[in-house]
């Protein structure tokens, strides 16, 4: 069955990247703490997390000063690989910040030159319509990332928004891994459950999808369970 | 639907296909587009297509029905299917009766099931690489036409160009890139009908059915409608229209 070892490769990959996650940073992540643990992961001289509240950046998280540095001339600037990832909802990758195409931001690529980025790469922290901000890695040499880093690196970003919704909807972070395998098997019904709850609760729909982990994890049931008792109409998760 | 008409059709299909090469396109507008004219055009009863990301892992992308969008990840799950079976072969796959033997007996219980006693499977696929599906599903058993499995097989192809179109000059991580954005958008739709299905109180499929034409009828992407649906950014006329409320009137007070 050569699909089925192959399909076990992005799932494999999931749970190396938050078990790496995990033994660094324990099993309820700070947001600071994910970006130390880009920055080893990824091989990157620095790396940032901006969580976006009502359109504009609510918070930034950094590893370093470098970082932090970057991400705050991006906030100055209102531009930025950070800002094109977050709006366009896709990676924005830049092999090199010297290079002519890095002139797209015309005022941030020279001084992330002078403060010692070479790269920059930014992944949009995204669920769906849930749009989170975006955690954005810089490195030290010119280049691509290889593709199996890169892999992680999209990798990374699923695990961090995750990490992100549970601990915005105040859930703890055990809750984290219930029903990762249902996502990621695109199970429809994980994502309209999600859909009726944010109307029901009257919440975003990020914290939609915690809350149903949540339930599934406190009552010990797949989490593709509970989902598909909400689109059956058989479980509301208001009080009517 | 007769010869001329479905002729009419076809050509049209096939110069939107075209169409999109140009613009700055989203698969998943472009697949969707695809899935709704398979229904018009083979008589089928719903369709589905499954595209494999750079680790041939297969991801439902389109599903004109909610018992395909089921059908189609019970394949995944199971990897066991005619959709599995095209993909893995590269040869359509085309089953009239699922009754009978069939190489997939829990599939063929859960299609029949849901209604749909025959499945027909087609490669998407260039030279030795295939990336993806274009699944018929049929209301009734019985053989496909010869001319019908001519057509799906072209409108499979001509699927296969856009997406090979879309991924010249590509290289791996774009790829990447590229399919994870295509699975948000399909998170995006899905979101949006649960919303809508819980405000109107009707089932997924009519919610799709609303958001595709509200998307078509404001000549809008089916994505940024379905992502102004959840992140409620769409004005409280056109949500009345989404959720069909079309006695809505502008609140006096408001």
């Amino acid at each position: 069955m050569e699909l089925a070892v192959q399909m076990t490769t992005t799932h494999e990959r999931w749970l190396r990247i938050a078990t790496a996650l995990g033994e660094r940073e324990g099993p309820e992540p700070t947001p600071a703490g994910m970006c130390l643990a880009a920055e080893d992961l990824l091989g990157a001289v620095g790396a940032g997390i901006v969580v976006m509240a009502e359109g504009v950046p609510g918070a930034t998280f950094v590893s370093n000063p470098l970082a932090a540095t970057l991400e705050e001339l991006q906030f100055t600037l209102g531009s930025g690989p950070r800002v094109d990832a977050h709006t366009g909802g896709i990676p924005i990758r830049e092999n090199d910040l010297g290079a002519v195409s890095a002139q797209r931001w015309v005022d941030f690529s020279g001084p992330a030159v002078e403060a010692g980025a070479g790269a920059v790469f930014s992944f949009p922290l995204r669920l769906g319509a849930a749009r989170l901000g975006a955690l954005t890695v810089y490195r030290a040499q010119p280049g691509p990332l290889a593709s199996d880093v890169y892999a992680d690196a999209l990798v990374l970003a699923e695990v961090v928004t995750r990490a992100l919704l549970a601990g915005q909807a105040g859930l703890g972070g055990a809750s984290l891994a219930v029903g990762i395998g249902e996502e990621r098997a695109f199970d429809a019904r994980v994502h309209q459950a999600s859909g009726m709850v944010s109307v029901q609760l009257e919440v975003g729909v990020g914290e939609a999808l915690a809350r149903l982990r949540a339930r599934a994890f406190a009552e010990g049931i797949a989490l593709a369970v509970i989902a598909a008792e909400v689109v059956a109409l058989r479980l509301r998760f208001d009080d009517r | 639907m007769t010869v001329a008409n479905r002729e009419e059709l076809l050509a049209d299909t096939f110069v939107q296909l075209a169409d999109t090469l140009v613009d700055d396109f989203d698969i998943i507008e472009l697949l969707t587009m695809l899935s709704g004219r398979c229904v018009e055009l083979l008589d089928a009863s719903a369709t589905g297509i499954l595209l494999a990301d750079v680790h041939r892992s297969l991801h439902v992308v389109a599903a004109s029905s909610e018992a395909v969008n089921l059908l189609e990840l019970f394949q995944i799950q199971n990897s066991e299917g005619p959709c599995l079976d095209a993909f893995r072969t590269g040869k359509a796959v085309v089953h009239g009766n699922l009754g009978d033997a069939s190489p997939w007996p829990a599939f063929g219980r859960k299609a029949i099931e849901a209604g749909l006693p025959s499945v027909h499977a087609f490669p998407m696929r260039v030279r030795d690489t295939v990336l993806g599906t274009l699944n018929l599903f049929m209301a009734e058993a019985g053989p496909l036409a010869d001319a019908d499995v001519t057509v799906a097989q072209a409108l499979a192809h001509a699927a296969t160009i856009a997406l090979l179109q879309d991924r010249a000059a590509s290289d791996a991580n774009r790829l990447s890139a590229q399919l994870q954005g295509a699975l948000n958008s399909r998170v995006s739709i899905e979101q949006a009908k649960g919303a809508i299905a819980e405000r109107a109180g009707v089932g997924m499929d009519e919610a799709f059915a609303r958001l595709r034409s509200y998307a078509r009828d404001h000549n809008a992407k089916l994505t940024d409608v379905a992502e102004a649906v959840v992140s409620r950014t769409l004005p409280a006329p056109q949500i009345a229209i989404l959720l069909g409320d079309h006695d809505w009137e502008p609140d006096p007070a408001a």
